[in-house]
């Protein structure tokens, strides 16, 4: 069952690969239907190999299956073998099952798109390659998913491959992870150091020394920052916007970002030896929900909202894990990827309604014409402001009630969510409201033309919408160790006073934008981080790369020039001697026989002999 | 009578080998260059048989008969290679002889 888990994508993908490049060479189209349905039924299959391998899991909790030895060096063996445990059962049923919902919904969403044998071949690469990290049951295996997911984020980022915007959007993306990925590396050598396996189950029980310790937390976390998008790495994820909308939503919203969240959980034996480390994780965890949600508030594309609030929800994510709450993270993975999925496919629906406007104040009372997008939105907007009953309440609040009463939480980390959460609400409610309510800010045939998706793009909308309706009461869904709790605070009061922070933002957003006529609002670019970091890196990159070029033409080129130009010199001083007549030659020669000779008599007339 | 001292061969065997160089180094025409070689050569000769009296020795006596063997078979070899020289070029002269140089 776990073996064919992953072989359902990979197969999809070959054929959707190879179907896509035979029809290449024969000029001949992808049925872009057909493609779909092999790529959603791969997913399906894969979702149904999940929850029966889920459901066979031995008490005892984990279970491996080896496939083959990958390689040797040394004394060290690497197995290609995948590890299911409670944890990454519950990835593998995300990403399988909201997976395939996303392959439904982009069968319709993609149906017009020339490129759709690509774009499925992509998306069964990506989910292959997310089962290969969420299962690797060694390092290797897991960088090699964690990678693989890089390659097929950048693939999808560049999708449509046409506008250069779009290709040095999945460039940043790719070389930002790249950043991250060095970590990566420097902590699986670590870890092999003072391991001696490279075996998840060895490393996971190793002890680290007190320094060493702290270096590989924050080693992983690089990686993290990079993959999950957090400070300082996370601008690359709302370029990533430019891919299909599909594909934000399954990549960059519910799956490939969590895979940070993964990582800690797997390593959180590890990862909470170090205090300090754990500090800094929920130090910029924390500073990311709030910076994050800030720039979120001043976005007028649909997708770049949705997209700094996916970067703000993962700080969250990583404020549990820093607090140790590893549980609560995971927690917040899941419905995360429930509700956000949900919102990146009713922005999809829209965005296809209007036929490609992505700016929320050229949107405005689409409530009747989109009924199905607009009642699923509102599931994953009441989900996001964590309004009970529905999910995103309860990890939500989990996160908060941690932050405060967990040994390594504090006031301030617990303010700092509080303050984020009240901007989730307003942004969202923002986005809620100029999109659906209101008078129409659009032209009118646009808005006469705006349609309801088709059932394919509105089924995944509902059962998303149920899931954040209802997962929640799910609970968590992985027993990981908890923090021990050093104040007593309790529940009930976080609760109220999260729901009213929602509230809060909520009636701010409400009254701001539903009275009267909306005055468009231009994006904002608060914090300038891209030009910061542009002038920053780009600049001293730039300055190192002419001072290098000075010194190679200069230096380098001109110590060459000298050795050739004193090489032509002393060739042409030489060559005046080569007068070509044999004569000539037997004059120097004698001369030079005449010198010798009286050098040597000399020395006989010295020393008496030779 | 009296014997000719060694020392007059001497002066004999550095004239003549002098008048080799100079007309080695000053004439142009092949054939004449390789005569000036054998009366190098020659002189050369006169010199060992001269010091191989000297010292009763039979080395240099021996020597002279290898280098007029070797005299002789050098001068049939550089007469052929002028011959062959001026069949291409139709001149013996040293100066047109320069195909080598650039």
């Amino acid at each position: 069952m776990i073996t064919s888990m992953i072989l359902f994508p990979l197969a999809g993908f070959i054929i959707n690969g190879f179907w896509t490049l035979w029809a290449a060479r024969n000029g001949s189209r992808v049925s872009s239907r057909v493609s779909g349905a092999i790529a959603t039924s791969a997913m399906l299959a894969a979702f149904v190999s999940a929850w029966l391998a889920r459901s066979q899991l031995p008490a005892s909790g984990s279970t491996e299956v080896e496939i083959f030895r990958w390689f040797t060096l040394g004394s060290l063996s690497v197995d290609f073998k995948l590890r299911l445990d409670a944890l990454s059962s519950l990835f593998t049923l995300v990403i399988t099952g909201v997976g395939a919902l996303i392959h439904l919904y982009s069968v319709s969403y993609m149906e017009e798109d020339e490129g759709a044998g690509k774009y499925f071949a992509y998306l069964n690469l990506f989910c292959f390659m997310m089962l290969n990290l969420v299962l690797g049951g060694t390092l290797p295996q897991v960088f090699l998913g964690w990678e693989g997911v890089g390659l097929a984020s950048y693939l999808l980022i560049g999708f449509w491959y046409r506008e250069e915007a779009n290709v040095s959007a999945g460039q940043k993306a790719f070389v930002m992870n790249r950043i991250g990925d060095l970590g990566f590396l420097i902590a699986m050598f670590i870890g092999y150091k003072y391991s001696g396996s490279l075996d998840l189950a060895t490393i996971e029980k190793v002890v680290l020394p007190a320094g060493v310790g702290t270096s590989f937390v924050l080693l992983v976390f690089l990686a993290c920052t990079g993959k999950s998008a957090q400070i300082p790495l996370f601008t690359w994820l709302p370029d990533a916007m430019a891919g299909p909308t599909p594909v934000s939503a399954l990549i960059h919203a519910a799956t490939m970002v969590t895979s940070g969240v993964y990582l800690l959980a797997r390593l959180s034996p590890v990862i909470s030896q170090s205090t300090t480390g754990m500090t800094v994780i929920a130090g910029i965890g924390a500073a990311t929900a709030l910076i994050t949600a800030i720039i979120a508030c001043f976005q007028s594309d649909i997708k770049k909202v949705l997209a700094y609030s996916t970067v703000s929800q993962l700080g969250f994510m990583f404020v549990a894990c820093g607090v140790g709450a590893f549980g609560a993270g995971v927690f917040h993975v899941m419905t995360h990827a429930f509700f956000k999925a949900l919102l990146f496919l009713g922005a999809g629906s829209v965005i296809h309604g209007l036929h490609g406007e992505q700016d929320i104040f050229k949107m405005g009372g689409l409530k009747k014409k989109l009924p199905v997008t607009f009642w699923t939105f509102t599931a994953g907007w009441a989900a996001i402001l964590g309004m009970p009953p529905f999910s995103g309440f309860f990890s939500k609040d989990e996160i908060l009630h941690q932050a405060l009463v967990s040994g390594s939480g504090s006031v301030i980390l617990f303010s700092v969510l509080l303050i984020a959460a009240t901007l989730t609400a307003f942004y969202m409610t923002r986005l809620y409201w100029l999109v659906f309510f209101g008078g129409p800010r659009m032209d009118k045939s646009k808005f006469d033309h705006a349609h309801e998706s088709p059932v394919a793009m509105a089924l995944p909308l509902v059962v998303l919408g149920l899931l954040s309706l209802a997962g929640g009461f799910a609970g968590e869904p992985v027993h990981l160790p908890h923090p021990e709790a050093v104040r007593s605070t309790p529940a009930w009061i976080i609760m109220v006073v999260s729901v009213l922070a929602a509230a809060v933002g909520a009636t701010i957003a409400y009254r701001r934008y539903s009275a009267g006529a909306v005055s468009p609002e231009a994006a904002r670019d608060v914090f300038r981080i891209d030009s910061i970091y542009s002038s920053l890196f780009g600049g001293g990159l730039k300055a190192t790369a002419s001072a290098t070029q000075w010194l190679e033409e200069r230096v380098v080129q001109g110590l060459i020039r000298l050795v050739a130009a004193i090489t032509d010199l002393s060739g042409n001083m030489i060559r005046v001697l080569q007068v070509g007549s044999a004569q000539a030659y037997l004059l120097m020669m004698i001369i030079g026989l005449v010198v010798m000779v009286i050098y040597f008599l000399k020395g006989v007339a010295q020393y008496g002999n030779f | 009578m009296t014997a000719f001292e060694p020392w007059m061969l001497l002066v004999v065997s550095v004239v003549v080998f002098c008048i080799g160089l100079l007309g080695l180094i000053l004439r142009k025409n092949l054939i004449v260059m390789l005569m000036s070689i054998e009366l190098m050569l020659n002189a050369v000769n006169l010199c060992f048989v001269t010091f191989s009296k000297m010292h009763q020795l039979l080395d240099g006596h021996l020597t002279v008969l290898f280098v007029m063997t070797v005299a002789a078979a050098e001068s049939a070899v550089g007469l052929g290679l002028v011959i062959a020289m001026f069949r291409n070029l139709r001149s013996v002269d040293s100066d047109q002889i320069q195909l080598l140089r650039d």
